[in-house]
């Protein structure tokens, strides 16, 4: 797998990622931006309304028709938020030249790309009312419902509890109550504003020769007048902190328990790669202290396990349990990071968790998303290793660091929500 | 090696490769060279629909209680030596498994010892170790698993629409049984069922990846249990008869949700199929439901505008012998409304006739889809033993695809839209 980076413009980057392993190519333009309270509505609104029409397919009925002429290309948008920054992506997925009847597919795909970011339908130099309106509805859906899912509800209360005065607290597809004051032409004005000072990055995972992508970027998107905003580093070292407890009731079967952590270990730290290691042997797996504690011996759960959020250094335990067990499952979860700190785990589950960490950084290559994805994070934390050198610095850890990484974690926030 | 059957497809440029265990189990291997992670499945044809059936070596048909094909599923990673999750820790692999309405499936993935792996796969499956204490103690695991589906809307809505499709076939009932349900389960019937139903030829096992097939062959070959097992065991399974017409056209629960979700069901009457003509019928049907209700569609586009739908819309056919159905679900804050405009457009198409161009069109997209799944090892596995238990295969896929014609599809049209074999299901917010 071949990779060539390339800037394209201030602030514009090609990622073109060579592999003849797929039958599948991928384009994927990433916009990166700040995450702050007044933005968040209205990024968020930008991709919903741009694949609602464009200059040439006025409707998203005539975008998904040219879809299926190009052999079912799959056109994607998503709205995530990578620690204090918010990144929307736009991307089309369609099978490689070799497997369909068209010498043409991969400028085609481009070229519907190109039009749903960058020709959008305009009225009276405007976005189209009607459809600012209904995505405008749908975003307010999509906001509301975000209590179906319990358990991801249960984290994203969390999250909101834990950084109540910091960035990292904003829900990435924005609020209900800055809907209102979005309309067709401040959200085009914010449109071509976002063009101008998003940082952009353009990764493409294909078996077309680099060369070719090279000229066709560079023939279709044409960048200038560009005025970049500062992207800043998140603040992830917290010392003194105050632990809380907080509970939310709504009708529920079953009690969701979230215990939010601040790592104090962030990702350039030299500590970073025990943490991962530390956290797995806590939460990773089926082999995990977490999993064999409250689930197997205790039968708490179905499910238990810890997770870490690189860009903020913060480490997440979820499961779900019986109302009245909180107590319970809370003071084991408490006493398996105890003995953590205190050294209390052996070599075996080191190695065990090294070897799972591992093996999934190595599939990293086996998928074309994990792939863009990948290189996306080398960017966003200015981190040259490649994949190889990742896993050497895992194979490196040893137990003292995992000590020290696990004493440096701190409770900040208990969430639990319960029947009413 | 001798023995070893292929199958090549130009089109996907993919191959197949089958052995036979002396003791009857197939071995089925797709290599995908180049990628680091290798995956194998091993897989029973047999899931929560197999609540009824003759035990191996008795006469008389018995009863189990619901969920038990999953509670066996949970319980065959216990060994006696303790959890089998730690012996592929130590490899660096990830091990799963999954249990749905007709299959119950054993999983591993893995980039190194894939060996090592598959023979602990093999082993662990054909070794059952049940308790009365274990089995007691899964009781709960299990409940918290009920408990969590029951918080699911997706799901209820989904089960729901099920029961009012269905009057006595036991796809109505959940996969994992109910909390009430499981505590009827004790060590005895868990051996019968496993004994009856882990079959080599009730069984296959399927391997993806950059994998050498004859080192393969020989792992599971030294590890196999019942080597020279060589009788065919023809499971006799029961299933009640099932009246061709709807249980109930509406059914609806309230739970914490922001805005209702809808499932529509067809439930459809030409069942019976096997085979070729089943899968024949299952992409028939995907492409006639994209053609009626995709994302390209006058419909769609309408009730999107309208806000009547937003883009959680989407429809699937389901095809098993035994029943099938076409599902049509998403949110909206009018699902009767969705309803009454699904069966006006049938009833327009009905007259005004399908479009060819779309039909075209689909067609189109579904061969680009059918070759970008093979870009998924999980993918490939999944669906080909699926298929297999279906007596179709995975590799025929794009060549039924191929040759079906608009006729094929006007007529399925006709047969399985009809309007008295629809329900409505209904999640409101509380």
């Amino acid at each position: 797998m071949k990779r060539i980076r390339e800037k394209v413009s201030e602030g514009v980057y090609l990622n073109v990622i060579n592999s003849d392993k797929f039958k599948t190519e991928l384009i994927s333009v990433y916009f990166i931006l700040p995450l702050n309270k007044q933005d968040v509505t209205f990024n968020t609104m930008i991709p919903l309304v741009l694949k609602r029409g464009t200059k040439d397919y006025n409707n998203s009925m005539e975008i998904e028709k040219r879809l299926e002429e190009l052999y079912g290309s799959d056109l994607s948008i998503s709205v995530t938020k990578k620690g204090e920054k918010h990144v929307l992506r736009f991307s089309i997925e369609g099978p490689s030249e070799n497997f369909v009847e068209s010498n043409k597919i991969f400028n085609n795909k481009l070229d519907i790309l190109k039009s749903i970011i960058y020709e959008p339908l305009l009225i009276n130099n405007v976005f189209k009312k009607d459809y600012v309106n209904q995505e405008k509805r749908n975003l307010k859906d999509r906001i509301s419902s975000k209590i179906n899912d319990k358990q991801q509800y249960a984290v994203q209360r969390t999250v909101e509890e834990m950084f109540r005065d910091e960035k990292y607290s904003i829900y990435k597809y924005g609020y209900i109550e800055d809907l209102d004051k979005i309309n067709e032409v401040n959200l085009y004005k914010h449109y071509l504003d976002l063009l101008k000072r998003a940082r952009i990055e353009i990764n493409i995972v294909s078996n077309l020769e680099s060369e070719q992508i090279r000229k066709s970027i560079k023939d279709k998107f044409s960048y200038n007048e560009r005025e970049e905003i500062n992207l800043e580093r998140e603040k992830v070292i917290f010392n003194e902190i105050k632990e809380k407890i907080i509970i939310d009731k709504m009708d529920v079967t079953q009690g969701k328990l979230t215990l939010g952590y601040r790592t104090n270990i962030p990702y350039e730290d030299k500590l970073y790669s025990a943490f991962l290691v530390g956290n797995y042997i806590l939460g990773g797996g089926p082999d995990s202290k977490l999993f064999l504690n409250v689930r197997e011996k205790h039968s708490l759960a179905y499910y238990v396990y810890s997770r870490v959020y690189k860009y903020k250094s913060i480490m997440l335990i979820s499961a779900g349990i019986e109302f009245d067990k909180f107590e319970d499952a809370l003071k084991i979860i408490k006493e398996q990071i105890e003995l953590m700190k205190q050294g209390e785990f052996d070599q075996k589950s080191i190695e065990q968790s090294k070897k799972a960490i591992i093996t999934s950084m190595k599939t990293i290559n086996d998928d074309i998303f994990s792939i863009s994805e990948f290189y996306l994070s080398k960017v966003l934390s200015n981190d040259d290793k490649n994949i190889e050198g990742l896993i050497e610095s895992i194979r490196e850890v040893n137990k003292e660091d995992i000590i020290a990484a696990i004493n440096k974690i701190k409770l900040d926030t208990v969430y639990f929500l319960k029947d009413k | 090696m001798e023995n070893i059957s292929t199958i090549k497809s130009d089109i996907l440029k993919e191959e197949s490769f089958l052995y036979v265990l002396k003791n009857g189990l197939k071995v089925y291997f797709v290599p995908k060279l180049g990628f680091s992670k290798k995956y194998a499945i091993f897989s029973t044809n047999y899931g929560s629909n197999d609540n009824e059936f003759v035990p191996i070596g008795e006469n008389e048909a018995i009863k189990v209680p619901e969920g038990i094909a999953h509670f066996l599923e949970h319980k065959l990673f216990e060994e006696q030596e303790g959890n089998i999750f730690d012996e592929f820790s130590k490899l660096g692999s990830y091990v799963n498994a999954f249990t749905n309405f007709n299959q119950t499936a054993y999983l591993f993935s893995c980039t190194d010892n894939f060996y090592k792996n598959l023979e602990l796969l093999v082993s662990f499956v054909e070794n059952p170790y049940f308790t009365d204490e274990n089995v007691n103690k899964e009781k709960g695991i299990i409940a918290q698993e009920i408990k969590m589906y029951e918080d699911n809307p997706g799901w209820k809505v989904f089960f729901n629409s099920l029961k009012a499709m269905y009057h006595y076939h036991p796809v109505k009932e959940d996969i994992a049984g109910t909390v009430e349900s499981i505590t009827k389960i004790d060590k005895e019937t868990l051996y019968k069922c496993y004994n009856t139903f882990y079959h080599p030829t009730n069984m296959i096992l399927f391997l993806v990846g950059d994998i050498d097939f004859e080192k393969a062959i020989k792992t599971i070959e030294k590890n196999i249990k019942n080597k020279d097992l060589n009788t065919q065991n023809k499971i006799e399974r029961i299933y009640p008869n099932e009246p061709k017409e709807i249980k109930n056209r509406y059914i609806e629960e309230s739970l914490s949700v922001s805005i209702p979700l809808f499932n529509i069901g067809f439930k459809d009457k030409d069942v019976g199929f096997d085979g070729n003509e089943l899968l024949e019928k299952e992409i028939v049907t995907n492409i006639l439901l994209d053609m009626i209700f995709g994302e390209s569609t006058e419909l769609y586009k309408n009730m999107y505008e309208e806000g009547l739908v937003n883009n959680s819309f989407g429809a699937q056919f389901v095809a098993s012998k035994t029943y099938s159905h076409s599902i049509i679900g998403g949110e909206s804050s009018n699902p009767k409304k969705v309803l009454d405009k699904v069966i006006e457009n049938i009833n327009h198409l009905n007259e005004v006739g399908l479009n060819k161009e779309d039909f075209n069109r689909i067609k189109n997209k579904m061969i680009g889809h059918h070759i970008m799944s093979f870009d998924s090892l999980e993918y490939i596995a999944n669906s080909f033993t699926k298929y297999e238990f279906q007596n179709s295969s995975l590799f025929d896929y794009i060549n039924i695809l191929k040759s079906i014609n608009f006729q094929d599809i006007e007529k399925r049209f006709k047969s399985h839209f009809t309007v008295d074999n629809y329900i409505l299901s209904v999640i409101n917010p509380k």
